[in-house]
This record gives C-alpha cells, structure tokens and sequence, in this order.
C-alpha cells in the first residue's frame, strides 16, 4: 500500500474540523477507534502521563463518546445554544509513517465565539492515526495547549 | 447601576443584606457583584484581613523548591528553605521591584534579580548585590533589604496560608469549625496527603463571591448537572449498585466565621473510598484494603464518615475543598467585579496504588476542571447571572433564602453554606474602624 501524502492527511483533518466547526458531535466520535483516545494535558506539563497528572481531558473511548453526546443536549447547558466554533488548521507534518498508522502534528488555532466573547484556543495536536477499510481513523488525539491558562477561556467546553 | 456603598440600608441589624427571620427571607444585593466600590473595599476587608490559601507544603518538598503564583492578587512565591522551613515571600525585589522568581516552579538555592543583579538566599536574605560601594556600609544590615514576607505565614496540616494582616487572629482560631473537615481531609492518607502534577488555571466571567455560592450548593444538582448524571447512568459501573436515592442524607453547615460545609451520601464511587464496578476487581480489593487500613489507624465511626460520605468545604473567603469523586482545592481571586481567576489541583495520599491513582484523576476530570461534565456547566450558570446582574438594576436583590424556615433540619440543598457567607461579609464590609 503507498504511504499517505501530507494532503491526504489534510484531508482528514479538515474533514474533523469540519464535523467540529457543523457540531456533528457524534460523526466525530465515529472518526476514532475502539480504543481511542482524547487528551487535553495539563498546560504546564504538556508531556504528562495521564496515569499520575491531573488533565484538562482524559478521555478513553467511552467517554469521548459521552462527550459527544452530551454535546447533542440542551441540557449541556453550556453550549445551549452553540457557540460558533471554527478550527484552522496549520504546519501539519507526518512523523511517522508505516503501512499501517500514522503519526501527525498539527497546529491549530481553534476559535470559540458565544455572548460577545470571543476566545482563541492554541493548539499543537498529534494524532497517532490507523488506516482502516473506511479510511483514516483516530486512536490517539492529544491536543497541547500553548497558552498560559485558561483565561479568559474559563473552559473547554467545545470539542477542540 | 454603580451604587456607592452606603451603610445602614441593612434590615435587621445588617449593614448591606437584608434578613427577615419572620418571613425567612434573606436579600442579598446584586450590586454587591458588579460594583467596582464593593470590590475596592473587598480588597480592604476581606483579602488584606483574612487567611489566604497558598499552597500544599507537598508542593514544595525539598529544600529550594518554590511555586510562584498570584494570592489575594499579589504575586508571592512559596520557597522551602535550607532549614527545610517553608517560607512565602512578595515575588518583588526589594530594590526596584522586579519580580525574582520568574519561574512557576523549580528549585534554587538563590534567587537573583535579572535587573540589577540583587542575590537572595532561601531565607529571603540578601546575600550578593552588586555596587555595594554605592550605598553606606549599614545599608543592608539587619535585613534591611532582604525579601519581604506577609504578616503572617502559618500552615494547618499541610495547607498553608498568609495573611496580610499583622493583627490577624491566628490560623487555628480562624478556621473555627472548618478545621475538622480539613482534618477529615488530611487524615485520608496514611502517610500524608500530595498535590498531583498538573495545575489547572482557569476564569469565569463572573463575580468572585459566585463561585463561593456555587461550590457547596446542593440545590442545582439535579437542573445543572442533568447531562452529568446521565453521563453516571451511561456509564456502566460508575453508580454504586448499594446506592440509595433517599440516603444522601447529610446537610449543610455553618462552621464560623463565614466558613461553611455540605456533607453528604452520593452514587459516585471516591477513591477513599466506596468502589464502583468500573474499577473491577483489583480497584475492589484496593478500596477494601484503604477502607480497613482507615479504621484500624482511625477507627470504624471516622473510617466510615471519610471513606462513605462527601463533602464540599468552603473556607472564607475564597478556598474550596471538595472530597467527592476526587479531592480538589480550589482557590480563586477576584481581578475585577465581573470576572475571577481559578486555579484546582488533585489532593491524593501520598503512596497511593497506582490503579487507584490513575483511576482518581480519570474520575476527577468525570466531573471536575474546566472540561469536566459538570464544572463548565457551573461557569455558565454564574456567567448568565453576571450577565443580568451588569445592566438590570430595576432588579436588584437575589434571595438565598432556601431552609431559614427549617434551621433545625437543614438540607444539603438548602442555602445556608451561602447565608454563612454573606453575613460574615456583612460583618466585614461593614465594619467601621
């Protein structure tokens, strides 16, 4: 099988955001594996092991499900109603490539705009990828955040 | 809408709130959120009088380590010395007022001033300054110069606090009936309680005195927290299969001197210590293990109340220690009237199993932190009250009357943990001196 080009992963990353971006919640959980991941690191140790540091997100497959779920609710009260989300994405590069997975980094600026405020989420995102029958699949997804705090974010309540 | 603050307009023998025991009702006014008056005088009463939270000596646990972060809105660091004695500091150089400790965390055994080169030792003495040949001989004798600490540092079981005022009744006093529940904390590990890695900083737009309200409130549970507790139900093995609704039991508590406690039976598992089937066998053996190693060091009666009830802590006025399905201190800080900072950290006992450690911070995120399925929710029910108390002064009392009728048998989702508050703010803002 040839090896993926740095478009065709843009493609499926694009294709994310866009899921993201529509608040098609539960389509972006069907982008991941059986035992996928979500992990959003502590800030101030973006290599944390998530065993024995608090995270922001550590989600197993389970629960980033439920998260997108919850997100479909108006009793998510939070995003009720939605607040305009839109992920751009930059500087994306394939690490690491086999025939089978797939290693990417990317940087994404994601932007969360509700009541007036507009915050700006910046993010360094690897991806640990698999190819399956069905294209391209997500079994790790760590999104680094490079800022200081959330603040004036108060929170991650959209899917970064 | 910028009410000056004007005392007297108390019913009741208060200065701003307004209590009516007879028709149990208890007003508080919404201009006390928005008003940039209320919080200049805040800063007097309240933040430059009262015993601060810092941080957990666990945090610093070799000679030279430090944290540096922002208390009471002033930057202080936490250093432990070389004589193994933690120190706070004004992260200020004496001399023209850098801030020194320009890291979050690390450790040293000095500390110099990036702008002209002034040296301070672990015990905040100056110990190297370039150009001493400009200044008289005796310019720095008797630690003229060396860092400067707050009035008063002192530390109850490992959590240490400041106070900024040298006439401060001491930290014991002070905590009152909190002390016992910051017991009932600390007593969880055998061998010491530890902050975990990974410090989560946050905001709200909203008013300090809110998320104080908000954290040992009972009431909103069932409304705000709906999609959490069908997070609980979708998730296979997370209720305890013993848990009865009609046991949360419990209720709330004033504790003096504005501090206030709501304890209670819940159907998440706690790590100490009530299994949930999501962490199988071994997680099963590792909390019957903690539960009996509790009551041999503690007894059945304390082993039982640690390891199966929950409870929200709120120590005035602004540290919050909830024991639920993760331990959490909260600390937070008013930078305007509208809007707060907020920094948690997971408390564990030091030696934790590692199963149960990781199986702790997996719960904590469950619920707790900014991208939990319950807190984000929080921030949004104390932003939407922000929002309408800015520019709706036609509407001006907010009622925290829940139980008054009822003292004798308060609920955990009553609202005296908020009455506790107010009148101790009360107390302080209106006090004249």
């Amino acid at each position: 099988m040839a090896l993926l080009t740095r478009a065709e992963v843009e493609d499926f990353l694009y294709h994310e955001a866009a899921l993201l971006d529509e608040w098609k919640t539960m389509e972006w959980a069907e982008l991941f594996t059986d035992d996928g991941e979500y992990l959003v690191p502590p800030m101030d140790i973006p290599d944390a092991d998530k065993s024995a540091a608090l995270f922001i997100i550590n989600d197993d497959h389970h629960r980033l499900v439920q998260r997108a779920k919850r997100l479909t609710r108006r009793t998510a009260h939070v995003e009720f109603p939605h607040s305009k989300v839109r992920h751009t994405i930059h500087n994306v590069r394939i690490l690491e490539q086999d025939d089978t997975s797939l290693k990417v980094a990317s940087n994404q600026i994601v932007y969360r705009a509700k009541r007036q405020n507009l915050d700006t989420f910046v993010c360094h995102v690897i991806y640990q990828l698999v190819r399956s029958g069905d294209g391209l699949r997500i079994r790790s997804k760590r999104v680094m955040l490079d800022i200081d705090g959330l603040r004036p974010h108060g929170m991650v309540s959209a899917i970064l | 809408m910028n009410k000056p603050l004007e005392p007297g307009l108390g019913f009741g023998g208060t200065h701003y709130i307004r209590i009516d025991p007879q028709r149990s009702e208890f007003l508080v006014p919404r201009w006390a959120f928005t008003d940039q008056a209320v919080l200049d005088k805040e800063r007097e009463e309240i933040f430059a009088r009262c015993w601060l939270y810092v941080g957990h000596a666990s945090e610093i646990p070799k000679a030279g380590d430090f944290v540096a972060r922002k208390v009471g809105g002033r930057q202080l660091f936490l250093w432990r010395g070389d004589d193994n004695q933690p120190r706070v500091y004004f992260n200020t150089c004496t001399h023209r007022g850098a801030m020194v400790c320009r890291e979050k965390q690390g450790n040293a055994k000095r500390l110099t001033c990036p702008y002209h080169g002034w040296t301070f030792d672990t015990r905040g003495g100056m110990v190297e300054q370039p150009g001493a040949s400009g200044f008289p001989d005796d310019f720095f004798a008797n630690g003229a110069k060396d860092l400067i600490s707050p009035a008063k540092v002192e530390a109850y079981r490992d959590f240490v606090f400041v106070n900024f005022d040298p006439k401060a009744v001491d930290l014991t006093t002070y905590l009152a009936g909190a002390a016992e529940f910051l017991d009932l904390v600390a007593d969880q590990g055998q061998h010491g309680m530890e902050v975990t890695p990974g410090e989560q900083a946050y905001s709200m737009r909203a008013n300090w005195k809110l998320l104080y309200e908000n954290s040992a409130d009972g009431y909103h549970a069932i409304t705000a927290h709906a999609s959490y507790f069908d997070y609980l139900r979708a998730t296979v093995g997370v209720f305890r299969e013993d848990f009865d609704p009609h046991d949360v039991g419990g209720g709330g508590k004033s504790l003096g001197n504005g501090h206030a406690v709501i304890e209670y039976q819940a159907p998440w598992g706690r790590p100490v210590a009530q299994w949930v089937p999501q962490w199988g066998d071994s997680g099963k053996e590792e909390v019957a293990r903690v539960q009996a190693e509790l009551a041999s060091r503690l007894g059945e009666q304390r082993a039982d109340r640690i390891a199966n009830w929950n409870r929200n802590i709120l120590i005035f006025p602004n540290l919050i220690i909830n024991d639920i399905m993760g331990l959490t201190i909260r600390s937070f800080q008013p930078i305007t009237p509208g809007y707060l900072e907020v920094t948690a950290w997971s408390l564990a006992p030091r030696g934790e199993h590692p199963e149960m450690r990781a199986w702790r911070q997996y719960n904590f995120n469950e619920f707790l932190g900014p991208a939990g399925f319950a807190t984000p929710d929080d921030v949004e029910m104390l932003e939407l009250c922000q929002q309408a108390y800015q520019n709706m002064p036609e509407v001006g009392w907010n009622d925290i009357s829940k139980g008054m009728n009822r003292p004798e048998n308060n609920q955990g989702d009553d609202e005296v943990q908020m009455r506790s508050f107010w009148i101790r703010w009360d107390e302080l803002m209106g006090a004249s001196r």
